[in-house]
């Protein structure tokens, strides 16, 4: 049962980390494309530690994997703002829409 | 499972990878830093499992450490170089 | 700064380093799987660590209590998951309907430093906002879709991280 729970887990997660590709390669610039990465792999990155840690041997097991996700979470954060940042600063404008640019 | 997860996040990576890389100005190709701290975590812990080698699980633990210190080092000169010299 | 000792949430009965000295010694537990054949070392380990924590950030400059801090956390789980579902929404669909604008929004009710960078980091993994740049007290943000609340949103954080760092809301 909880075999199956983390199995599912890590289906949805895999799922994020698609749709985080997905909107990658569709979204229509550097600003769009950090939104696709910062939320989605990081979704998904929570679904396959929450999965793994299901299936861990000892309760210590499941908390160390569990532990990666704020690093993680704060790593993405930290390096999504200084890349708009630089964005911004190297004069990338955002995209806004094919009608009204 | 996890094997297979592993397996098809790898594709994921390689994909994104390509994409970012072609992406037009240079903050695209900026975004493969993303892509490690999380999807190259990712494949590591799935392949600990996988694998049953649980030491994976220190290199990922070690990974998102280090990808978190030098995001949040490279962040601080954006936070704290506000209105100067940034533009 | 150092006034915030008082506020009744300093440990009280112990001294201030157990809290911390606790604090890193579940953090060896979970780092070493729940091995005990290297307590030695841990112990070791453990009392550097608390030593260095307290010189490095001394007690009471941090009056951050649990209660604020556990509603933060559900607050931001809860909306990292909905950042993640609506951003996977948006990507996946057949024709992909953005809506990108730049906005700026007031940050002069959080204090500055901590509290406004905590603010900035956060809202890049909630739903449809991404930090661009922090100016003083004024954020340019990044949203990818303009007709949805993203400033009521930003608010509602902005009053859990206000009171995180003991300020009015």
């Amino acid at each position: 049962m909880i075999e199956l729970a983390g199995n599912l887990l890590l289906l949805i997660g895999a799922f994020f980390y698609f749709a985080g590709t997905v909107g990658l390669v569709r979204f229509p610039d550097v600003y769009t494309r950090l939104h696709a990465l910062a939320k989605a792999d990081n979704l998904g990155l929570g679904c396959v530690l929450a999965g793994l840690a299901l299936q861990a041997d000892s309760l210590a097991a499941a908390l160390k994997l569990l532990l990666i996700w704020p690093l993680a979470l704060a790593a993405s954060a930290a390096v999504s703002y200084a890349i708009a940042n630089r964005a911004q600063a190297l004069g990338v404008r955002p995209w806004q829409g094919e009608e009204r640019s | 499972m996890s094997l297979a997860v592993a397996l098809f996040l790898l594709l994921n990576l390689v994909a994104a990878l390509v994409a970012a890389a072609r992406g037009p100005t240079p903050a695209d190709r900026m975004l493969t830093a993303l892509l490690f701290g999380s999807t190259g975590v990712g494949v590591l812990v799935l392949l600990a499992h996988a694998m049953a080698l649980p030491s994976l699980v220190d290199v990922a633990l070690t990974l998102a450490l280090l990808a978190a210190i030098a995001g949040i080092a490279f962040a601080r000169r954006a936070w704290h170089s506000a209105g100067q010299a940034d533009d | 700064m150092e006034q915030t000792r008082g506020a009744g949430q300093d440990g009280g009965w112990f001294p201030y380093w157990t809290r911390r000295f606790v604090v890193f010694a579940v953090l060896w537990w979970v780092l070493a799987e729940g091995r005990f054949d290297a307590w030695w070392l841990g112990l070791v380990g453990v009392a550097l660590a608390t030593w260095g924590s307290m010189r490095l950030l001394p007690a009471g400059r941090h009056g951050v209590s649990l209660a604020p801090t556990l509603r933060f956390l559900a607050f931001f789980v809860w909306n990292s998951l909905r950042g993640g579902v609506q951003v996977a929404a948006m990507a996946l669909r057949p024709r992909p309907d953005l809506a990108p604008a730049l906005i700026e929004i007031d940050l002069s009710h959080l204090p500055p430093g901590t509290a406004r960078v905590l603010m900035l980091n956060t809202l890049g993994l909630m739903p449809g906002t991404l930090g661009v740049r922090l100016e003083e007290s004024r954020l340019r943000l990044h949203v990818l879709d303009a007709r949805l609340p993203v400033v009521a949103e930003a608010r509602e954080l902005e009053a859990h991280i206000a009171r995180l760092f003991g300020g009015r809301p």
